[in-house]
């Protein structure tokens, strides 16, 4: 799904002016691609957050800026509360593009096994039409027995589109319940030393 | 039993100093909820064992826990009743350093719901403040 975003073109540069920038409900970001020259822009905090929301990587900019671009990167703050910077780059519809989707699961597994579900990979990149990228990959795990999994290959992808992940990773299985973990095992009371041989071998001679 | 590393270089370290953020560590990767750390400080290594058993008593057979941080700092202490001197303590416990934004345990396969009650008894262990995270958008 394309999204719309609008777009300002952004003068200030350097982490002073961003700083200042993001202070004010701006979100610095980047255009770049197409052997054409990079544009710095900046992005309203909201439509930003929106975006991210609604998982779409496709966007069509307006503003300063008529263009179409791809969402390469974002960039959040240490505690991942902010968005602190985007990477656009600029993309055509025909152009094949690689991108990470996200994995949702659909369905419910088989209760009779009395498995537990392990989601292992819970991103899977693709190579596909830009024009059809979905914002999420859809696995179905419905009725899935005990002892079972999905692999990276057998995901419904959207058409055109291969897979850059393994084939043979495994997006998700249904292991047995993992038992009671709570014993006190025994174990060394202090740690081995490495260089300890070493400094005896030294000590001999 | 507390974690502890299986061999080390040097028995004993220094205290240094905890400065600045977290920039690794800090997004939830193997689970969908994550308890994220947002002060710096010591967790001793009991406190993580005691935190797993407390999350472990709450999701058990449902979800699965993971523990992000690994205690890998000896401290040493010097007996009751020593006059000083006579060099440094015997190493007496072993924490994990953590920085603010790191995220310290992790669960998979529960709800929104059950993952904050089994945060809120397991941040109750911690002594420094904590929150609950979801995942990042991709």
């Amino acid at each position: 799904m394309i999204e719309t975003l609008e777009v300002v073109k952004r003068e200030a540069q350097g982490s002073w002016n961003v700083g200042k920038l993001r202070a004010t409900g701006y979100v610095p970001a980047i255009l770049y691609g197409h052997g054409e020259e990079n544009i710095c822009l900046s992005i309203r905090k909201e439509a930003v957050a929106a975006l991210i929301k609604h998982g779409s990587k496709l966007v069509s900019l307006t503003g300063s800026i008529k263009d179409t671009a791809l969402l390469r990167e974002v960039q959040w703050d240490t505690f991942g509360s902010n968005v602190i910077h985007l990477d656009l780059a600029r993309v055509s519809q025909s152009e094949t593009v690689e991108v990470t989707l996200p994995v949702q699961l659909h369905g419910e597994i088989a209760a009779a096994g009395g498995g537990q579900l392990r989601f292992a990979t819970h991103e899977i990149t693709i190579r596909c039409p830009a024009a059809s990228i979905p914002d999420h990959l859809t696995v179905e795990i419905a009725g899935l027995q005990l002892g079972a999994s999905i692999h990276v290959s057998e995901v419904k992808l959207p058409a055109g589109a291969t897979p850059v992940t393994l084939g043979s990773v495994v997006v998700v299985q249904v292991v047995a319940p993992a038992g009671s973990s709570d014993d006190a095992a025994a174990v060394a009371v202090e740690p081995e030393l490495i260089r300890k041989e070493k400094a005896d071998a030294a000590a001999k001679a | 039993m507390a974690l502890m590393p299986k061999r080390v270089k040097h028995r004993k370290s220094q205290r240094g100093r905890i400065k600045g953020n977290a920039t690794r560590g800090n997004k939830v990767v193997f689970g969908e909820f994550g308890l994220q750390s947002l002060q710096g400080g010591w967790i001793r290594a009991q406190t993580i064992e005691a935190g797993r058993i407390a999350a472990n008593q709450y999701v058990r057979g449902e979800g699965r826990l993971y523990i992000r941080i690994f205690p890998d700092k000896p401290i040493s202490s010097k007996p009751l009743e020593t006059r000083m001197g006579k060099g440094k303590g015997e190493p007496e416990y072993w924490v994990a350093v953590v920085r603010p934004g790191t995220v310290l345990y992790e669960l998979a396969g529960v709800t929104e719901a059950q993952a904050k009650v089994c945060f809120a008894r397991l941040a109750a262990k911690m002594p420094i403040k904590v929150r609950m995270v979801r995942r990042r958008p991709v």
